[in-house]
C-alpha cells in the first residue's frame, strides 16, 4: 500500500505533507520514514534501471564492424532508432519470422495461465480451508521441488517423456501407442510451463484464501446460500485480488520463458524468448535481440498496468 | 539458469556453437571502457564495414582451400631465448574441451599453475576477449575467426622454434605449407579435427540402408520423430547444401541458400526433426534418436553414453565414401596480451606431444588431433573407436578432399542467418 495515502483513524488522508505520522508525540524528521526506502531504490536501480538502460544501449546501438558483436551505445544523442523501427514494422507487417512465435507464445501462456489457476485453485482451496494440521506439510511439499534446479527437473521429463519412458509405458496400460512427447507438441511445452510455474500460483491465492474469515463464510450459509452459491459470492470474489496476483506472477515470466520449449518443444513450438535468445546468439543481431525485448516489455505491460488498476480500485474500495 | 543452457555433461558444451548460452550476453564494458568511449562506437575510422570486392569484410581476402590466405605479421614473434615465465598460465577454452590430467601434466612438468576460463560458444569467448573482459595467454578459436582475431591485432604470431612438435608429430598439411586460413601457419597450431556426417543406430538401419540413403535418411518417415539435426546454423544448412548438390558450403547465392534452409524446414515440419546439440552424443545412444546429424567426436563419444546392456556395435555413422563431405578443425593460438607467452609456447608443443595429445583425444576430448600416429587401425585395436565406426575416424585424406566452411562476409553471414531465423521460428 502506498504509505503517502495512507488513510489515518478518522478518515483524514495524508499527502505525505509535512512530518511523518508521529507516534507517542516523538516527532521524526521529513526524511526519516522515506529513508527506509533507500536500500530497496539502491537494490532496483543496480539491478533494474542500471540493466534496462543497457538493454537500451543495445537496441539502439550498432554492431562491431568486424565481428558483429553488439556495441551498446551509452550515450542516448547517439541513439539510432532504424533497427527497433525495422523490427517493429515487421510485426506490423505480419512477418511470419516473428509474428508465428508471438501468436504462439499468447496461446501457450494464455492456456498454461489458466491451467495453472484452476488446478492451483483447487491446492490453494483446500489447503487454507481443509488441510487442517496438515496444512504446514502441503506448503513445504509444495515448496520442495525448488530445492533441484529447475534444468535437472526439466531433464528429468526429458527422460520420462521419451518414447520409452515412463509415460508412454503409463499410457500403454490403456492400450495407446507411443506418443512422440518431446518432438514439438504444443500440450508438452504447455504442460511444461504449467508445472514449472504453478507453485508461484498456489502461494498467492493460499495467501488470500486463508485470510478470508470464516465468519463471513458462515454468514453466506446462514442466509441461506448452498455450498456453491457462497464459494461464487463471497469465496470467489474476496480471492479475485489473489486470482490476479498469481495470474501476473506466473503470466509474465512465461512470455519470456524460451529454455521450457528448448527443452521440451522444439522448432514448430518456438516461442517469443526462443526469438530473442536465437537473436542475441547470432552475429549482426544483437540490436535486434535488445529491440524485441522493448516489444516484449510493451507486450507484458498491458496485464501488468490492468492488474495494477484492478489493485488500486480494490485498495481505494477497502479505503 | 545460465539456465538450461546449463551444461551438465562434460561433453554438452563441447561445440556447443550457436547462441545455446544464456551466457552468450551482450559483453557489458567495463566502466572506464564507457567513460573512454567519447565518440559514437562503431564509427571510428578502419571499423566502418568497409565493402569491396570482398563484400563487407574490411578489405580482407577471405580465406578458402582454393585461396589460401598469408595473413600479415602485426608485430614479430617472440625471441627464441625468451626465459619461460613462472607463475600462472591463463587458458581460454571452449568447456570441457581440455583433460584436466593434461594440465596437471603441463603444470607439474614446468611447476606453474594454468588457470583455466571457458566459454560456452565461440561468439561468447570472442566477445570477452574483444571487450577485454578475459585476459588470456592461450585461446581457442574456430578457423573462420582468425583473419579477423589477426586484422584487429588481438592474437600474436608464434615462433617456431619453440613449438617443433608441430612438424615432428602432426599432419604435413598442417605445416607445410601450412594451412588454408594460415598459411606458413603463422599464427595458429592445430587443436582437433572432424568431419560432419550422419549416425544412426545400427539396431534400426543397416550400414547398406545408410550408405544407399545418405542425406536422404534424415527423410525417412520411418524415423519420423526420431531425427536430429544439429543447432548450428553453418553446419545445419551446409550440409543440405550438398544434399541439394551444391558443392559450395561458403555460398552466397540466395537461392542456394533457400533452398538449404526450405530442406531443413521440411525435415522438421515433415518428419519431426529436431535441431539439438546433445542429440549425436547423448540422445542417439540413449534410443531417443534414430538417425541424427553427426560430427565424428560426437559420435566417438557416444560410445560412453550408451545404456548398460547396450554394446557399441548399435552406433554407426555415414560419411560421403569419396570424402566430398565436410570437415573442419579448431585451433590453438596466442593472444597479444599474454603475459607468459613463452610458456603459452611450451603449452602449445605441450598439446602437440604425440603422447599428452593423445591422451587428452583419447581419455577425454573424443575429437582427434591431426597426429601421423594416428591411424584407423591404432584407434580400433586400442578400442578408442568402435570397430563398426570407421569412417569416424579423420583421415589425411578428408582434409585433402573434404568441403571446409570459411569465414563468410557480412552480407552472405546475414542471408544464411536470415534462412536460420527463419528455421528456428518453425517456418
Amino acid at each position: 500500500m502506498d504509505s503517502s495515502t495512507e488513510a489515518e483513524p478518522g478518515g483524514r488522508r495524508r499527502r505525505g505533507r509535512g512530518l511523518a505520522p508521529a507516534r507517542s508525540g516523538v516527532s521524526y524528521p521529513r526524511w526519516y520514514w522515506p529513508s527506509f526506502t533507500a536500500p530497496g531504490l539502491l537494490w532496483l536501480a543496480v539491478l533494474f534501471v542500471l540493466p534496462f538502460y543497457v538493454v537500451l544501449s543495445v537496441a539502439f546501438g550498432t554492431v562491431e564492424p568486424l565481428f558483429r558483436t553488439p556495441l551498446p551505445v551509452y550515450q542516448f544523442w547517439w541513439w539510432d532508432f532504424a533497427t527497433f523501427a525495422q523490427t517493429a514494422e515487421r510485426f506490423y507487417a505480419g512477418d511470419r519470422i516473428y509474428l508465428d512465435p508471438l501468436v504462439r507464445t499468447l496461446i501457450y501462456v494464455l492456456l498454461a495461465s489458466l491451467i495453472c489457476l484452476v488446478l492451483g485453485y483447487a491446492v490453494a482451496y483446500y489447503t487454507a480451508r481443509f488441510a487442517g494440521k496438515r496444512r504446514g506439510l502441503i506448503l513445504i511439499l509444495l515448496v520442495t521441488p525448488f530445492w533441484i534446479s529447475y534444468l535437472m527437473r526439466i531433464y528429468a521429463w526429458q527422460s520420462m517423456l521419451q518414447p520409452d519412458g515412463y509415460i508412454n509405458d503409463l499410457v500403454g496400460v490403456f492400450g495407446v501407442a507411443p506418443i512422440e512427447w518431446l518432438a514439438g507438441k504444443p500440450v508438452t511445452v504447455v504442460l511444461g510451463l504449467v508445472y514449472g510455474y504453478i507453485p508461484f500460483m498456489i502461494l498467492p491465492l493460499f495467501a488470500f484464501l486463508d485470510r478470508i474469515p470464516q465468519s463471513v463464510l458462515e454468514a453466506g450459509r446462514d442466509l441461506g446460500a448452498s455450498p456453491f452459491q457462497t464459494f461464487r459470492q463471497v469465496t470467489l470474489p474476496l480471492s479475485r485480488p489473489g486470482i490476479l496476483a498469481g495470474l501476473v506472477i506466473v503470466s509474465l515470466p512465461m512470455f519470456g520463458d524460451y529454455y521450457t520449449n528448448d527443452l521440451l518443444g522444439s522448432e514448430s513450438t518456438s516461442m517469443y524468448g526462443n526469438l530473442i535468445d536465437n537473436a542475441v546468439g547470432s552475429a549482426g543481431q544483437g540490436p535486434e535481440a535488445g529491440s524485441l525485448v522493448l516489444i516484449l516489455i510493451v507486450i507484458v505491460m498491458i496485464p501488468m498496468l490492468y492488474y495494477l488498476r484492478s489493485t488500486r480500485r480494490a485498495t481505494e474500495g477497502a479505503a | 539458469m545460465q539456465h538450461p543452457r546449463d551444461r551438465f555433461s562434460r561433453r554438452f558444451t563441447r561445440r556447443d556453437f550457436l547462441r545455446k548460452a544464456g551466457g552468450t550476453a551482450i559483453a557489458v564494458p567495463s566502466l572506464a571502457a564507457i567513460l573512454a568511449a567519447c565518440g559514437k562506437p562503431g564509427s571510428s575510422a578502419g571499423s566502418g564495414g568497409a565493402t569491396g570486392p570482398t563484400g563487407g569484410t574490411g578489405g580482407r581476402i577471405l580465406a578458402r582451400p582454393d585461396n589460401p590466405v598469408t595473413l600479415p605479421l602485426n608485430r614479430d614473434p617472440i625471441p627464441t631465448d625468451t626465459p619461460i615465465e613462472s607463475g600462472t598460465l591463463r587458458v581460454y577454452n571452449w568447456s570441457d574441451y581440455l583433460y584436466k590430467k593434461v594440465v596437471k601434466g603441463f603444470e607439474e612438468q614446468y611447476g606453474v599453475t594454468v588457470e583455466v576460463t571457458t566459454y560456452n560458444n565461440m561468439e561468447e569467448g570472442i566477445q570477452k576477449l574483444v571487450a577485454g573482459q578475459v585476459q588470456a595467454d592461450v585461446f581457442f578459436p574456430t578457423t573462420d575467426y582468425i583473419s579477423r582475431l589477426v586484422e584487429t591485432d588481438l592474437i600474436q604470431p608464434l615462433n617456431h622454434d619453440l613449438v617443433p612438435n608441430l612438424e615432428a608429430n602432426y599432419w604435413q598439411s598442417f605445416w607445410d605449407p601450412g594451412p588454408w586460413y594460415d598459411t606458413g601457419w603463422l599464427y595458429t597450431v592445430p587443436y582437433t579435427i572432424y568431419t560432419t556426417g550422419v549416425a544412426y543406430r545400427r539396431d534400426r538401419v543397416t550400414d547398406d540402408e545408410a550408405a544407399a540413403a545418405s542425406y536422404e535418411l534424415f527423410f525417412d518417415p520411418r524415423f519420423s520423430g526420431a531425427v536430429s539435426y544439429y543447432d548450428s546454423y553453418r553446419d545445419a544448412l551446409g550440409m543440405m547444401m550438398l544434399r541439394n548438390g551444391s558443392t559450395d558450403p561458403n555460398t552466397e547465392d540466395p537461392t542456394v541458400i533457400e533452398a538449404a534452409k526450405d530442406a531443413v524446414l521440411q525435415m522438421i515440419t515433415d518428419n519431426d526433426a529436431r535441431l539439438t546439440i546433445n542429440g549425436t552424443y547423448s540422445k542417439l545412444p540413449e534410443g531417443e534418436f534414430s538417425v541424427s546429424q553427426a560430427w565424428s567426436g560426437d559420435i566417438v563419444g557416444a560410445q560412453w553414453y550408451l545404456p548398460k546392456g547396450t554394446g557399441t556395435e548399435v552406433l554407426g555413422y555415414w560419411y560421403p565414401p569419396d570424402q566430398k563431405g565436410l570437415i573442419g578443425n579448431d585451433t590453438i593460438t596466442i593472444p597479444t596480451v599474454a603475459e607468459s607467452p613463452r610458456l603459452a609456447h611450451e603449452f602449445l608443443n605441450f598439446l602437440l606431444d604425440a603422447e599428452w595429445g593423445y591422451v587428452n583425444f583419447r581419455d577425454w576430448n573424443g575429437y582427434q588431433p591431426p597426429m601421423t600416429s594416428i591411424v584407423p587401425e591404432r584407434l580400433i585395436d586400442e578400442g578408442v573407436v568402435p570397430e563398426n565406426l570407421p569412417l569416424a575416424v579423420v583421415s589425411e585424406e578428408n582434409f585433402t578432399l573434404g568441403y571446409t566452411q570459411g569465414e563468410l562476409s557480412a552480407e552472405a553471414d546475414a542471408l544464411w542467418l536470415g534462412a536460420w531465423s527463419e528455421i528456428q521460428a518453425g517456418g
